[in-house]
């Protein structure tokens, strides 16, 4: 399949242009609102359009700053981000650990019914959860609604991530665990020194869609939000969008702020994003 | 070991599920108590303009969405699976909108699809009518659809890939000796063996669609007059207005249609597996 295009020369440039169109179609959006971040407000619809800002100004960035605390918005970004990962990637291992390898009653039927909930869209739980958030909130001021609380806990497990790790956790041999066993280690013991380290690239996958599924998180951040003190960073760039429909310079820096670091570290980690994200596709 | 787990999924998942489906029952402000009201939510809104409205709209977001993106990913990842160079390059460009959130994707492109906007200014050098978009009843939605496939297809592009890289030369070797033409060896040989991943393509494609709601709220608010309003956008708008009761049977209905296909999907799987 490979050579069939590649040996003809005409083919094989029609190909380099297909590829290349596309990519610019890809790439274009994110170079254009680039640049519009560096344009003055009077250049951004400018005709014809300026693809190279000039003159060129960080006035745009330093009005973001000032209309919201963007800052803030990317710390707590950063905090409610760390804290689902590591919750995820801890809980949902241990209970997939426990589907995997152990044995106890009802085991089977208990997976049966969390595999179930894989059907419910979060929407359906999102009034509840609220309800849970405000109550949570009026029992202790410090967590429920408008709190890191209300941000985090609902995603602290994830079913399609115990049912990752199950999977993964299935192809390490009983008889490892067996002779650990006999040699006297406690189940704890066995989770520490054999099967975390053999779990690891799972644990990695599972934490890349984690990752990128809270810090990209929308509309539950949006509710469960009212100050800039919890608000992340795409509740506050919506507010931004919202805001300020006449300069959208300001927002284009905006959105440059809130996408360029994700988009770097994606560049990075490429092969371990694309392998997190399509985890399960290949057995699916 | 799992009891960490079991009581979050009891707390965050199961008491929401049941709740979620008592409430559709009653009529609920949030305040007070739910008033037991049977099945009046559900005949309501089936006769309710606005939510009638937005259940058709997301067929379409989703028809138009699913008819659109995997053949475009399908297609790329055919162009990516030739030997060229730069293979990561490209692979890269077409997967940077998946990392992206929705809403830095849809905020761009309302730049781009302004009245102003780069997209017109494109129009209109070809000499080419321009449009206000996403003003426009009947454009909107087509112009949302456009910025979703735009953001997923490289998803559907990368799992292609992968696939179509574990396919055996030895079949493509067989239908070569059989004198297939390049088409015909993707329709024999490629379409086929990939069976179970086009079916997982459209299973998350599909499930995901029927949520649609992050882009709406950025470019067009659910407007104009209800052109984009979709199911979750309208259980937000009910909820906004302290209907809960209402809310809750909208979030049911998804959930059932959800679980329809699901159920469908599964069964054709089956067989088709077979």
């Amino acid at each position: 399949m490979t050579t069939v295009v590649a040996r003809r020369p005409l083919r094989r440039t029609l190909l380099y242009i297909a590829l290349f169109i596309t990519s610019l179609l890809m790439i274009g959006p994110f170079y254009w609102a680039l640049a519009t971040s560096f344009k003055p407000s009077a250049d951004v619809f400018a005709s014809p359009p300026k693809f190279i800002p000039s003159p060129w100004t960080l006035e745009n960035y330093r009005d973001v700053f000032t209309l919201l605390p963007f800052q803030r918005y990317f710390f707590n970004s950063v905090i409610v981000t760390s804290a689902i990962v590591g919750l995820n990637v801890v809980f949902d291992t241990a209970a997939a650990y426990a589907f995997a390898k152990l044995r106890f009653p009802g085991r089977d039927f208990v997976f049966f019914l969390l595999l179930v909930t894989l059907m419910v869209p979060f929407q359906v739980n999102l009034i509840p959860l609220y309800r849970i958030m405000v109550a949570l909130h009026r029992f202790n001021p410090h967590l429920g609604v408008d709190t890191y609380s209300a941000l985090i806990l609902p995603g602290m497990i994830q079913v399609f991530g115990i049912f990752l790790m199950r999977q993964f956790l299935r192809s390490i041999p009983d008889e490892i665990l067996e002779s650990a066993r006999v040699d006297g280690a406690g189940e704890f013991m066995i989770l520490r020194k054999i099967v975390v380290p053999l779990a690891a690239p799972g644990m990695a996958t599972l934490a890349i869609f984690t990752f990128l599924g809270a810090w990209n998180d929308f509309l539950w951040p949006l509710l469960v939000t009212n100050t800039d003190a919890v608000r992340t960073l795409p509740v506050g760039l919506a507010l931004l969008a919202r805001k300020n429909t006449v300069n959208w310079g300001d927002t284009m820096a905006g959105t440059a702020l809130a996408a360029g670091p994700m988009i770097l570290v994606f560049l990075v980690l490429q092969r371990r994003f694309i392998e997190g994200l399509t985890a399960g596709s290949l057995k699916g | 070991m799992v009891a960490p787990a079991l009581i979050a999924a009891g707390v965050f998942l199961y008491v929401p599920i049941v709740f979620s489906g008592y409430w559709s029952l009653t009529e609920y402000s949030g305040l007070g108590k739910p008033e037991w009201v049977g099945l009046t939510n559900y005949t309501h809104l089936f006769r309710d303009a606005e939510f009638r409205k937005a259940l058709l709209n997301t067929f379409l977001f989703v028809v138009l969405g699913m008819g659109i993106g995997p053949v475009l990913g399908f297609l790329s990842a055919l162009l990516l699976n030739n030997a060229v160079r730069f293979r990561g390059f490209f692979r890269a460009a077409y997967f940077v909108p998946v990392m992206t959130s929705l809403v830095v994707v849809a905020t761009i492109w309302k730049v781009l699809l302004n009245d102003q906007g780069l997209i017109n200014q494109i129009l209109s050098f070809f000499e080419l009518p321009t449009r206000s978009w996403l003003s426009n009843t009947t454009t909107a939605l087509p112009a949302v659809v456009v910025t979703s496939v735009w953001q997923g297809f490289g998803f559907e592009t990368v799992v292609f890939l992968a696939a179509l890289q574990g396919i055996p030369r030895e079949l493509y070797d067989a239908a070569k000796v059989d004198g297939a033409s390049y088409w015909q060896q993707v329709r024999n040989v490629t379409l086929p063996s990939l069976r179970s991943t086009i079916m997982f393509v459209y299973i998350i494609g599909i499930i995901g669609s029927f949520q649609v709601y992050d882009q709406i709220y950025v470019m067009t608010g659910g407007g104009p007059i209800n052109s984009t309003r979709t199911l979750v956008f309208d259980l937000v708008e009910r909820f906004n207005q302290l209907d809960l009761g209402q809310a809750s049977a909208v979030a049911y209905v998804l959930l059932a249609i959800l679980a329809l296909l699901s159920y469908v999907q599964i069964f054709i799987f089956e067989r088709g597996g077979r």
